[in-house]
């Protein structure tokens, strides 16, 4: 399918490509000029050899194996025309635990390439209007990477917890609303201290005396719609046994 | 993906009151048609199994109990837990046309309806006849299928997954990942996080100095 692609949808392919690339050396700029780092262009997914010669900015080392340009973001031509193309299984937890923080910047981006890829074909299939050959890929790369993320999440959260008992990242407190409701409110970072932010002490973190009488009613009501449920559930199960006597779970 | 999206898909899926779990996958428009909004059926009392005790697995053979085909052995292509239902190979079928249009009568076919899980006992590999089943572990800590007439164990059986993939068989393509690669230890724990190792690892050093926040 990449092969029948138009001459004209690569082209916009490769405007949108040249902006990534103006945008990232833009952002990546300081490090670039330092020039202490050697090895971060050859990290980023999208940019190949061919295109940083073009450019000018980066430098010409590139550390990932396979450099093909644009026919990255197609899949092998091995490929091509296969309805269906096997796949081995996503990365687990487990795995990925055991795997240096290095490890995994780096599989991050053999992920997100992958991705890349799998989302050019899926769009490709849809603009033919035919099935994409084996769309469960996609899914099975989002798996990974979203455990990726759980696992680098679970190291911050143990460092941080190791390191100032902080079981958030994001700082708050339990506060009181209008309405009597005690939720978690999370802190925002502000550019001046609250007692200068006129907006922020307009914010009302209190109870008034009179919503007492209607956060009792709530409670009521609460209180009455967990009884109800209950009894229900004990009904379902009365009559669930007298069908089934001989059995064995409890709840349903 | 967007955290909250990818939690709010696994989150359970709430059928509607009145829902009746068939053969079809609810979101399909097979179930739809078969539970319009509106319509209201008779409620189906289905025997709550724990889903540590269930037995029956996808690819087992078992024997029938009851029904026009009493006695006959076959392999399970399908299991409906909402029910308490398996679809045997071939088994328990009736006939049907499909594909009806005006002037076409459609294929004949004959089609496997579900057996509730009672009238179905898994047999034993050993002599292939009918035997209960219990969950037992064995020393290495696996949990395994005991056959209580003779004390056998009932393997797993190796099955296809969704994608067409045998685990137990698979060979590793040109994007896999070398077993070793996989299974190989590189973490070492470090009060640092990704951001700092990767950081250290690249040689970048952070001159720039945050400017003074508030957070509240």
């Amino acid at each position: 399918m990449a092969a029948s692609s138009a001459a004209g949808r690569v082209l916009t392919l490769c405007r949108q490509l040249q902006n990534v690339c103006r945008i990232s050396s833009t952002s990546h700029f300081v490090n670039v000029t330092k020039g202490q780092n050697p090895v971060y262009r050859g990290m980023s997914p999208l940019v190949s050899l061919s295109w940083c010669s073009s450019l000018g900015q980066c430098r010409a080392l590139h550390t990932t194996t396979s450099r093909r340009g644009l026919e990255e973001f197609f899949d092998h031509p091995n490929n091509w025309g296969e309805t269906n193309v096997k796949s081995g299984a996503p990365w687990s937890a487990k795995q990925l635990r055991a795997k240096s923080s290095e490890d995994l910047h780096k599989l991050w981006y053999v992920l997100l390439k992958e991705k890349n890829m799998l989302l050019t074909i899926e769009q490709e299939a849809k603009r033919q209007r035919v099935q994409m050959p084996s769309p469960e890929r996609i899914r099975k790369i989002e798996r990974s990477m979203f455990r990726l993320e759980t696992v680098v999440s679970e190291r911050e959260t143990a460092l941080r917890l190791l390191q100032t008992g902080q079981t958030k990242g994001r700082p708050g407190a339990w506060r009181r609303n209008t309405f009597g409701y005690v939720y978690w409110y999370r802190f925002k970072e502000y550019a001046i201290p609250w007692y200068m932010n006129r907006r922020y002490k307009r914010k009302k973190f209190y109870t008034p005396k009179f919503v007492q009488p209607y956060i009792r009613l709530r409670i009521e009501k609460y209180i009455r719609e967990k009884a109800r449920k209950e009894n229900l559930k004990k009904k379902a199960q009365a009559k669930l046994k007298e069908r089934f006597p001989d059995m064995k779970v409890s709840s349903s | 993906m967007r955290l909250t999206a990818l939690l709010s898909m696994a989150a359970k899926v709430v059928s509607p009151k009145g829902y009746r779990y068939g053969t079809n996958r609810p979101w399909t428009a097979a179930a739809l048609r078969r539970n319009p909004p509106g319509k209201k059926r008779r409620k189906v009392f289905v025997e709550p199994i724990a889903p540590e005790d269930w037995t029956v697995l996808r690819g087992d053979t078992v024997q029938i109990l009851t029904g026009k085909d009493k006695g006959k052995q076959g392999k399970v292509t399908q299991v409906f837990r909402h029910r308490n239902w398996v679809i045997l190979e071939g088994l328990n079928t009736h006939h049907r046309y499909i594909g009806q249009t005006g002037d076409y009568r459609g294929t004949y076919i004959a089609s496997e309806a579900p057996i509730l899980l009672h009238d179905v006992t898994l047999i034993d590999p050993s002599d292939r006849k009918p035997t209960e089943v219990e969950w037992k572990f064995t020393e290495e800590g696996e949990r395994v299928r005991v056959s209580v007439r003779t004390g056998r164990i009932i393997p797993k059986p190796v099955v296809e997954r969704r994608d067409g993939i045998v685990p137990e068989q698979w060979k590793d393509g040109p994007k896999d990942t070398s077993p070793e690669d996989t299974l190989q230890k590189t973490y070492v724990p470090s009060l640092k996080t990704l951001e700092e190792e990767v950081m250290e690892k690249m040689g970048i050093q952070e001159n720039r100095r945050q400017q003074r926040s508030y957070w509240y």
